[in-house]
């Protein structure tokens, strides 16, 4: 169980890993507090719809389970923004559009596609909730970082300080084989996701 | 079967949307109240800062009409859509403060519009320019300026 955690969050990281949610990675970095509202935000639109999916994978047809998993990333992505607006409206007005966006984020569908709609519920909460942290973690490091950092050198602060100090991390980590934070390589996904399609058909 | 097949598909994906719409409908009324709150909360603060008084946010076009001094209500249409601005101005038609209550501008090429961004500080002396990039929204905060200005010299408001 650990293992699958830290695999989800660390070594199989969805962010220095896969690449993956780079839109509102490098938009909404620019503060911590931004950071943390979207790691938030992120959170609980994956670990609703894996929860939901995992649930009722059995009665979703191969044929329709892309538009039944984006509708339901969709509706969780609502009632997150719903309820920024209600009860944290000053971050709302901050980061709104990039909480709507969250629907788009590969990231999310990725899970689903491949864990929450084949896994039983436990193992389905664990990748999500690892992969959740996983975001959180490369989010809210790179939004400290330029924080940190446009003190003394605002343009860490603006857009093209985004994809400076993203890289730099990007870089840092990739240094670092020793702490299993090195990429495994982007293969695996493009051999599930054939392998998805053949069980489908 | 490819019959029985097409039914459980709409069938699924019907009922997951209903299921969804009904608790997004719940929800979207459970907040409401809360995020109308907030709304009228932000708004009355922008016209505090504008007018340098508290102004009773009413659905009215003119907020405030003092001796030689007006708020107005100005509104118009964007890159993303509506918007509505506050605007002070004096007797003479000077624009003595812009402020943006809502709109619907692209994230970054709004940030012209934002509190205290140079540009929107430019309409106090009058001279305002469209800005590069962000043509559209310039162009339309400009014109929904000018008719509140307008509409203050026109009308003989708040003499």
């Amino acid at each position: 169980m650990t293992s699958r955690f830290a695999e989800a969050a660390v070594s199989r990281n969805p962010v220095w890993v896969q690449l993956l949610g780079l839109c509102p990675l490098l938009a909404v970095s620019n503060t911590i507090t931004n950071a943390i509202g979207l790691a938030v935000a992120s959170a609980v639109v994956l670990v609703g719809s894996a929860t939901l999916i995992s649930l009722v994978r059995r009665i979703i047809p191969a044929d329709v389970r892309l538009p039944c998993f984006v509708l339901v990333i969709a509706t969780f992505t609502t009632l997150v923004d719903l309820a920024m607006a209600a009860y944290a409206f000053d971050l709302y007005q901050r980061v709104a559009l990039f909480v709507q966006l969250v629907v788009t984020n590969c990231m999310i569908l990725a899970r689903i596609e491949r864990v929450a709609s084949k896994e039983r519920l436990g193992r389905t909460l664990i990748d999500a909730v690892g992969t959740a942290a996983g975001f959180a973690l490369a989010i809210i490091a790179l939004g400290a970082t330029r924080q940190l950092i446009a003190l003394g050198f605002p343009l860490a602060a603006l857009p093209p300080g985004a994809f400076l100090v993203a890289g730099l991390l990007l870089a840092l980590v990739n240094v670092l084989p020793k702490t299993g934070l090195a990429p495994v390589d982007a293969a695996p996904v493009a051999e599930d996701a054939t392998a998805n399609r053949e069980a489908a058909l | 079967m490819a019959m029985r097949h097409a039914l459980r598909n709409i069938a699924v994906l019907g009922g997951l949307t209903v299921i969804a719409g009904a608790a997004l409908a719940w929800f979207a009324a459970w907040t409401a109240d809360d995020v109308a709150g907030n709304r009228a909360a932000a708004e009355s603060r922008i016209l505090r800062e504008l007018a340098g008084v508290d102004v009773a946010a009413t659905s009215g076009d003119l907020l405030l009409c003092e001796r030689g001094f007006a708020v107005l209500r100005g509104f118009g249409t964007g890159y993303g859509g509506a918007f509505q601005l506050a605007v002070a101005v004096g007797a003479d038609g000077t624009v003595q403060g812009v402020r943006v209550i809502d709109h619907q501008e692209t994230p970054g090429f709004a940030d012209i519009i934002a509190a205290g961004s140079p540009w929107l500080e430019s309409f106090r002396s009058g001279d305002v320019h469209a800005v590069t990039g962000a043509t559209v929204t310039s162009r339309a905060v400009m014109a929904a300026v000018q008719r509140a200005v307008d509409r203050m010299a026109g009308e003989g408001l708040c003499r």
